[in-house]
């Protein structure tokens, strides 16, 4: 696993100041790789979210490391929740979505 | 063009492309639903195939070096077929298929995308990366997709022309036989270091990963089993050499054979950021060919002959496609959309047309493919999609570090 402790929001590969880039996004869940440190993502894999997002098994923020989760959290909100999973959907926005951006959707909970 | 202005969509009403992407949703939810130890049970039977094969090829060659040439001679040659065998099923329905993810709902720690490497040139992480993401997430889009043409040939005649394109019939042969160097250097993307647009950290580090692999691979085929085959050395080297080859050739035949037949259109990039999930359906099936075969032809082609399912559905399990075909054809005729299949040789020879053509200029041959718009002309290469990143990266925005 290579990843690089992250020092700052600045430093979160998938964010720009806090929010998310939705072009790296999808970078992040196709090429399988870790939206904090851009490196390979390792089994099992992390994702964060609010407490809404968790009961509804649907995120916004890409997969990450279990170890990125916890800086991603320190760093952006700390109020979210992590869950651990085998696999995920990626889903893209559909034209009646309001929100429109992709969401994925754990598939194997741990 | 962009999808929308694509003639063969555009008989669609905007509701109706919704209600295609509603559709597929559906067939890809129950596939979701349904997904479970059947599945498991498949890729499990054909990695242990696959490990029986290459195993009986490894000792074959082994126990057969003291024997008498004539005993000799068949042994090796069945471990040589073997081996080719193994290494194409390991390449293309496992390989391929776990590192899309296809199989990280098992949560196995051995069949998972994250730690999947195979045994071919390319690490792991850059095919995630070239294959997973450029190409299928900017498909037979030109200028974005490298996968058009591999930066070797010229595929599309919107790519302009250039004396040195007259040699693609030797270029294609070469990159047939040495298919998996040539993937090995995908996605270091040797046009933009051409153009020095290549980040040089991000280079080194590429360039050492694939060195290291490389090297192993190497190591592995022509050092190390050759040595244990004693005085035969000479020959099981030669075996392997052939597996490869014969890996080499088939994989470069079946990938070619998923996106230049004629049907098969090519895209430009309007639009492509709002494109909408039915929208992205839409072009995944307008830009991939299929072809039609056994149920073996398809295995030993990592059910790439299903390669309009796989771009539809690329993480999910390949032993579906079969099923999900005959939803998506069914789609397809109900609202007119064109479904391009045939058989390998057809596919195969419309490629190779492609390339031969596509050497000399464009006005002395033909089209063959539904045109992609109006005076089209692109550069070849691709157009980084990580341009966007670019600043950060040179605001030291974001590092990664070397593995
Ligand atoms: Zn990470």
């Amino acid at each position: 696993m290579s990843r690089v402790g992250a020092a700052g929001p600045g430093t979160l590969f998938a964010w720009d100041d806090g929010v998310l880039v939705k072009a790296t996004v999808t970078r992040c869940a196709l090429s399988r790789v870790c939206g904090a440190c851009g490196g390979s993502l390792a089994r099992p894999v992390a994702f964060v979210g609010t407490a809404e997002e968790v009961g509804r098994n649907a995120f916004h923020a890409p997969p990450l490391h279990t170890a990125c989760a916890e800086d991603v959290r320190r760093l952006l909100d700390p109020t979210w929740e992590t869950v651990l999973t085998g696999g995920f959907e990626f889903v893209r926005p559909a034209k009646h979505d309001e929100d429109r951006r992709p969401t994925f959707v754990p598939n194997s909970l741990l | 063009m962009a999808i929308a202005d694509v003639k063969e969509y555009c008989h669609l009403t905007p509701e109706e492309v919704e209600q295609i992407g509603a559709e597929l949703d559906a067939i890809r939810a129950e596939i979701e639903e349904s997904r479970g130890d059947k599945d498991a049970a498949y890729i499990n039977r054909v990695i242990t195939t696959q490990r029986w094969m290459a195993a009986a090829a490894r000792i074959g060659m082994i126990v057969s070096s003291p024997m008498d040439k004539k005993v000799r001679g068949p042994v090796l040659a069945a471990s040589t077929i073997s081996l080719g065998l193994a290494k194409i099923l390991e390449n293309m329905e496992i390989g391929h298929n776990v590192m899309h993810g296809q199989w990280d709902w098992m949560n196995d720690p051995e069949i998972h995308s994250s730690t999947w490497e195979w045994d071919t040139g390319q690490p792991a992480e850059q095919w995630k990366h070239s294959h997973n993401y450029i190409h299928h997430q900017f498909t037979n889009v030109l200028g974005y997709d490298n996968d058009i043409g591999y930066g070797v040939l010229r595929m599309a005649r919107e790519q302009k022309w250039h004396p040195v394109n007259l040699g693609q019939p030797l270029y294609n042969a070469l990159l047939a036989g040495l298919f998996q160097w040539g993937v090995a250097l995908h996605d270091l993307d040797l046009e933009a270091i051409r153009k020095g647009k290549k980040d040089p950290k991000e280079m080194k580090r590429q360039l050492k990963q694939i060195a290291k692999k490389g090297r192993n691979q190497i190591l592995k085929d022509y050092v190390l089993y050759p040595a244990l085959s004693g005085k035969q050395w000479k020959s099981t080297l030669k075996a392997n050499a052939t597996a490869n080859f014969m890996r080499n050739v088939w994989s470069y035949l079946i990938i070619f054979c998923g996106h230049f037949p004629d049907g098969a259109l090519h895209f430009t990039e309007d639009e492509l950021e709002d494109e909408t999930r039915a929208e992205w359906y839409l072009r995944q099936v307008l830009g991939t060919a299929n072809f039609e075969g056994s149920r073996l032809l398809h295995v030993m082609s990592g059910s790439l002959g299903y390669q309009i399912e796989h771009h539809l559905f690329p993480d999910l399990p390949s032993n579906r496609y079969p099923e999900i075909a005959v939803k998506v054809r069914a789609l397809c005729d109900k609202y007119d959309i064109p479904y391009t299949t045939g058989p390998l040789h057809q596919q195969y020879g419309q490629v190779l047309r492609v390339i031969h053509k596509l050497s000399l200029p464009n006005k002395m041959t033909s089209d063959d493919k539904p045109p992609t718009g109006v005076d089209i002309t692109v550069e070849h290469g691709r157009r980084k999609a990580e341009e966007r990143q670019q600043r950060r990266l040179e605001l030291g925005g974001w590092s990664r570090s070397a593995s």
